[in-house]
């Protein structure tokens, strides 16, 4: 029941900030924060779960209870941790709780509504990392939605409606897409299953429950809603060229917002992709290997391309966000164990470097009121630390050994460069790796225009050192990253545990 | 018996936490952090000490000391990534180096940045002691995964180090130019690392399980790898992977056409200048090659590619020395010129030769360096040449070290240089029958003999003989002893290093027994079976044939003819700059003075190519505007558009809506009628 | 009476319930007074009203004449309201013109 109550704090955090005076709202929200983080931990600690949650393998945490009845089908909430899940669930309960601190400077009104909002979100991220029942699923993967529209659209940049509105009508109507494809499969396995329960689906896919369905035969059923999730999950992800609401939403969102929702929310792409297309339907992907590798080449390469003809701080790590993510659709497409789990880690990496960047490129703007490169110079010599730590975060970013995104990347370009799953891996892992050249070359360029050379700014602030509060948790997740890069195992053994089915869905001959 | 190897982990680990301790303290401690520094590398460098008189008396270890990851299925195998330690006599030799230049280095700062009066120190200090720690972690490495670990770290440390002032303009530019043109040699070597994990499942140096034990075993016969790519015959394919592997070392060590962020990275401080090039950055690559010679002996094509792009890059950056006005630069230009030497020894069977070359160019090298930045002091931070002269009256220590130095640059007998240099262009020669592209190399490393001796006596002539030929030239500030000290210690060690590989006189006089290099690394004294140059030998492709009579015979007409080549380019040198005011007589090239002052126009074609890049980078940025983006926004806009034009219809005249209603009521019911058969 | 009514063939009511309908309809399509309005509403719902009753007497089923009560009493109520609106209409606009106030559009 911890799995439960962990949720249900999350709500009642919501709740209670909601409710609290906009004075100590934001002080409020981040003790309260810290609640779901200690519960996280407490739920690592005890995590005995092996194998992974969809294929039969331990469930930790497990709860199930029937919740109504649809279409002849039951309806549970059925909430359990796998080794690809509660890392996700860590890295969330870590994130919020900085999010918030960084919120602190930036957001000066309707504080009790912005966090109340933040915490809501965090207790539906929860829900989605957690959920097994497709339904269940579906409502917090939805909910998800809702505090980040007003979260963009009421404190956001002077574009906040046109990138508020874009991103929710993008992704929601992505999920109407994947709605129909996952639906059609659940009426194509017809009395093979009694519920929507994640496991059971899989299983019945598995031993080859798949029926015709509206005139399609299974093979093309299974392709056309693999299709079709894929599609869906692409533009949460996002994956080129369903990229654009990204740099639009991170432009607008205030920093704490754009931390959570690099950090946390474009996991939920990549993670339902790995949950549905590449465990429920592991042919089907491998038959499309190479155009599916052939668009994570081009989304980490193109990504990066785009990030290097940006001037806007904020605009770079949000295409750059698009490469990495390239690297984790690579990762899933190859079907190692490494490859996998690979791809979670990097997940999980480049959550704490993306929230870092953004924190930090957020402290920055703080102090000057501009993120364009052209309009500031020599940042390092007025605030030391935070660009000490800026800098330190852009190595991750491009991949510096012993920090967490060197780690992710390198598990994914060991898995994929030998891969038998994929034709031509060789190749496609070659070419992908070429992203830790162009990652450099922007984040060194930038880093130099911004913040080194004499000291200047197109305005007249006086700038100093940022305060505590806004420099502490950039420590914090920095210190994050450098002992996730130093010992990866610390999750990469859960998450390789639970990529072992999932890779054995594949069988590759030779 | 107290293990000594399990102290190794103490060597990197020293420097790292005078790391911690600079950054975390360094601003309350005296000097800035700088003793912690100091007391870190001398620990190290006793501690190396003490594991190189271990290793002579038999020990060595390989071993795994902590798994990085856990093993995991990469497709044709299981992997585990894991840390260890690798301690032969190569690595035991090249820890004593490092850690000798890193506390000369050190102390060395103490003059040049604290007496100086810089600001930033604790900054300085933490970075020194990162940069120490990560190449004796690469020092140590026990595969090439952690190698290539601490290669990037040690590629970090130089971007912070060369940017040190960073109010600066140049240095945070020349910074970044550092690690993305290495980063652009370690895209090939980090592609080289998974291949090489994905071909073998292992990534050990060392062992009957290590991959060039496995290559071996595959080409021979005697065993198989677990995976190559298909179609593709696994000669070729190890030939690639070594390929590979090589572009993060000629980005490293600087070799061409990857050499040109070497002289820009002068904008660092002049002690860093001397930890790069001496024994840190630019020695990790060819270390690297020499660490990994069992597999490279195995593919003769990379190996001939080693030795032409090492004989290219030394006579080719040798020339650029020629016409340089700044001090520092002409040391860059003959640092990426030496390496070019080492890994033309290496394409060309040395490998004795090259570690030779490493060592005493480490001594030497790091003795200009420091040697230059006590003339920079005493000049005051003005590094033109062309102001400086008459300084040898004026600084005799920093005169005479550097003197030392500049003899063994340029291979003049009996200093370290002309013994190291000596062997490389022997080992070249004897192999080079029958090889047209080491040949090639040969002839190259040879005429580039001359023109370092030229351009080392041209800056020492100008830098220290003649008349002042400026004010602080004629009153120089004088230095302490922390600058001194280092000096006189390499300006020894840059006369005497060569006693330890006598294989001229030995070859000469037939005196068995002085080749002390050559048995170290033949594991006389002890090592790991697989490392040892003899090994390397026998696997090699390479046989000696003497085309000028018997063997004695080509090591005397090799060593004339090179130490021939050296004197002519010293006396040129001598005539033209060693006169009370030198002129410059750089008019008499012609259009090539131009063409040598542009360094070829490679930075230019690099600039060039980076511009070109921005510019697909902006034109992506136009299609993904205009076209993906616009096809976003096309389908809201037709949605808004099309709804606007519909809500037309709503105008709020009651009586309109009514006839709607009649008319849909009509149309209803004509239809209805039309299905329903009423009017047939 | 009831014979009388019996032996008219109930196409008769139709049409005359069509008729009445029409007029309805043309008056709410021609005239733009509100009052105007009412009435013909009121035409249109008594063509409906003759359909239910012409149908009860037609089947003996008594519903139709109960709808049809339901109608009246709806038509009351409507005209209530109707009347009510009108006032409001005109106290607004100064007419009672339906084709003026168009403030609800778009």
């Amino acid at each position: 029941m911890i799995l439960e109550a962990l949720i249900a704090v999350a709500f009642a955090s919501a709740l209670v900030v909601l409710l609290s005076p906009n004075e100590w709202a934001g002080r409020l929200a981040f003790a309260l924060s810290l609640i779901p983080f200690a519960g996280s931990l407490y739920l690592w600690s005890g995590f005995d779960g092996s194998g992974n949650a969809l294929t039969g393998g331990d469930i930790a945490y497990q709860t199930q209870i029937e919740w109504l009845e649809v279409g002849g089908r039951s309806v549970s909430w059925f909430v359990g941790l796998d080794g690809i899940s509660l890392p996700l669930v860590v890295l969330t309960t870590f994130l919020v709780p900085l999010a918030i601190l960084s919120a602190w400077t930036p957001i000066d009104s309707r504080q009790s509504q912005f966090y109340g909002l933040m915490l809501f979100m965090q207790a539906n991220l929860l829900g989605v990392f957690t959920a097994l029942d497709f339904f269940l699923w579906f409502v917090f993967w939805e909910a998800v939605l809702v505090p980040m529209y007003f979260l963009i659209g009421i404190w956001g940049g002077p574009r906040r409606k046109y990138a508020a509105i874009k991103f929710f009508v993008y992704t929601n109507a992505a999920s109407l897409l994947m709605f129909i494809g996952f639906m059609s499969l659940t009426f194509a396995l017809g009395d093979s299953v009694s519920s929507f329960a994640l496991p059971e689906i899989t299983g019945a896919i598995a031993d080859g429950g798949l029926g015709s369905f509206a005139g399609l035969a299974p093979e093309t059923l299974a392709m056309a809603a693999f299709l079709a999730m894929f599609l869906g999950f692409a533009v949460k992800v996002p994956i080129v060229p369903f990229h654009t609401w990204l740099p639009d939403a991170h432009v607008e969102a205030p920093t704490p917002v754009s931390v959570l929702l690099a950090g946390v929310l474009l996991k939920m792409g990549t993670y339902a992709l790995l949950r549905y297309n590449f465990t429920m339907l592991p042919e089907q992907a491998s038959a499309l290997a190479i155009p599916i590798a052939a668009i994570a080449v081009i989304s980490v390469i193109y990504g990066a391309m785009l990030a290097l003809a940006q001037k806007d701080l904020k605009r770079i790590v949000a295409y750059s966000s698009v490469s990495s993510m390239g690297y984790v659709i690579l990762g899933l497409v190859v079907f190692t164990e490494y490859g996998v789990g690979g791809a979670t880690f990097q997940m999980v990496a480049h959550g704490l470097i993306s929230g870092l960047m953004f924190m930090a490129v957020g402290v920055v703007y703080n102090a000057t009121h501009t993120r364009m490169v052209g309009d500031m110079a020599g940042m390092a010599d007025r605030m030391p630390v935070t660009v000490g730590i800026l800098v330190a975060g852009a190595f991750g970013y491009m991949g510096l050994p012993l920090m967490a995104g060197f780690a992710g990347e390198f598990f994914i370009f060991v898995g994929s460069f030998a891969a038998p799953a994929l034709p031509y891996a060789p190749l496609f892992t070659a070419l992908a790796m070429f992203g830790i050249v162009i990652v450099a070359g922007y984040l060194l360029s930038a880093m130099q225009s911004t913040l080194f050379g004499p000291f200047e700014l197109a305005t007249d602030y006086e700038v100093g050192p940022a305060p505590f509060h806004d420099v502490a948790p950039l420590a914090v997740l920095l210190a994050a990253i450098i002992v996730l890069g130093v010992a990866p195992d610390i999750f990469f053994e859960m998450i390789r545990d639970a990529a072992v089915p999932v890779v054995e869905g594949v069988s590759v001959d030779g | 018996m107290i293990d000594v190897f399990s102290y190794v982990p103490a060597i990197v680990l020293l420097p790292f936490f005078s790391f911690l301790i600079a950054l975390g303290a360094g601003k309350y401690l005296p000097k800035g952090g700088a003793f912690g520094g100091v007391a870190a590398t001398a620990g190290s460098f006793l501690l190396s000490l003490w594991v190189l008189a271990t290793v002579a008396g038999g020990g060595a270890v390989n071993r795994t000391i902590y798994t990085w990851a856990s093993a995991g299925g990469i497709g044709p195998t299981d992997v585990e990534l894991s840390f260890g330690i690798l301690i032969d006599p190569l690595s035991a030799l090249m820890l004593v180096i490092v850690t000798l230049v890193a506390l000369l280095v050190h102390v060395f700062s103490l003059g040049y940045m604290n007496d100086e009066g810089e600001t930033g120190l604790p900054r300085y200090y933490a970075g020194l002691g990162l940069f120490t720690a990560s190449m004796l972690g690469f020092v140590v490495a026990d595969n090439l995964l952690m190698a290539f670990m601490f290669f990037e770290l040690v590629g970090l440390c130089s971007y912070l180090l060369i940017g040190f002032h960073f109010r600066e303009p140049g240095p945070p530019s020349a910074a970044k130019k550092a690690f993305l043109v290495t980063r652009f040699g370690d895209y090939f070597f980090l592609i080289g690392v998974v291949a090489v994990i994905g071909t073998f499942g292992t990534a050990q140096f060392a062992g009957p399980e290590s991959f060039p034990a496995l290559a071996d075993a595959a080409l021979n016969g005697s065993g198989s790898v677990a995976w190559t790519p298909g179609g593709v015959e696994l000669q070729t394919w190890l030939t690639v992977v070594g390929l590979l592997i090589l572009g993060g070392v000629v980005g490293k060590s600087a070799q061409f056409p990857l050499h040109t962020w070497l002289p820009d990275a002068m904008e660092g401080p002049t002690p860093v200048s001397a930890l790069i090039h001496a024994a840190t950055m630019v020695a990790a690559g060819v270390y690297l090659v020499a660490r990994m010679y069992g597999f490279y002996a195995l593919t003769p094509t990379t190996l001939a590619v080693i030795a032409f792009i090492g004989g290219f890059t030394a006579l080719f950056a040798a020339t650029m020395g020629l016409v340089k006005d700044e001090l520092k630069q002409v040391l860059a230009y003959s640092t990426i010129s030496q390496y070019g030497y080492m890994m033309l020894a290496l394409g060309a069977g040395g490998y004795v030769a090259a570690v030779f070359h490493l060592t005493t160019h480490a001594f030497f090298k790091a003795l200009l360096f420091l040697g230059a930045g006590a003339v920079i002091i005493a000049m005051h931070h003005n590094e033109d040449m062309w102001d400086m002269g008459g300084l040898k009256s004026e600084m005799p220590v920093t005169y005479v070290t550097f003197l030392a130095g500049s003899l063994a640059l340029a291979g003049i007998f009996p200093f370290a240089g002309f013994w190291s240099k000596d062997e490389i262009l022997y080992e070249a020669l004897v192999h080079a029958p029958g090889e047209p592209l080491l040949f090639g190399g040969y002839l190259m490393g040879l005429l580039a003999v001359p023109v370092t001796a030229f351009y080392t006596f041209r800056m020492v002539f100008l830098t220290f003989h003649g008349e002042p030929r400026s004010d602080t030239a004629r009153d120089p500030e004088p230095v302490r002893w922390n600058v001194k000290g280092p000096l006189a210690v390499l300006g020894s060690l840059a006369v005497v290093t060569g006693l330890i590989n006598m294989v001229p006189v030995q070859k000469v006089l037939g005196l068995e027994g002085i080749d002390l290099l050559h048995r170290w690394l033949d594991n006389e004294w002890g090592g790991i079976a697989g490392l040892s140059s003899h090994h390397y030998a026998d696997i090699g492709p390479y046989s000696s044939q003497y085309i000028v009579g018997g063997e004695v015979a080509t090591v005397l007409v090799g060593a004339a003819v090179s130490l021939g080549l050296a004197l002519t380019g010293l006396l040129v040198a001598w005539q033209l700059y060693n006169v009370p005011s030198p002129t410059e007589h750089t008019a008499k090239l012609g259009g090539i003075k131009d063409v040598l002052y542009n360094n070829y126009y490679l930075d230019e074609l690099q600039v060039w190519l980076a511009y070109r890049t921005e510019d697909v980078a902006g034109g992506a940025d136009t299609f993904d505007q205009g076209i993906i983006d616009g096809v976003v926004n096309g389908v809201s806009s037709v949605s808004l558009i099309g709804g606007d034009r519909i809500r037309q219809v709503q105008n709020g005249v009651v009586s309109q809506y009514a006839a709607l209603l009649t008319l849909g009521l009509v149309a209803l019911i004509v239809l209805l009628g039309v299905t329903g058969g009423w009017f047939l | 009476m009831t014979a009388v009514a019996s032996s008219i063939p109930p196409e008769w009511y139709l049409l005359l319930a069509a008729a009445v309908f029409c007029v309805g309809l043309f008056g709410v399509l021609t005239r733009r007074d509100a009052l105007y309005f009412l009435m013909s509403v009121e035409l249109m719902m008594n063509a409906a009203n003759i359909n239910f009753v012409a149908f009860a007497l037609y089947y003996g089923d008594l519903t139709g004449q109960v709808f049809a009560l339901f109608v009246i009493a709806l038509a009351a109520a409507e005209v209530a309201i109707g009347i009510g609106i009108i006032l409001v209409l005109y106290r607004n606009f100064g007419v009672t013109d339906v084709t003026v106030p168009t403030e609800m559009r778009w």
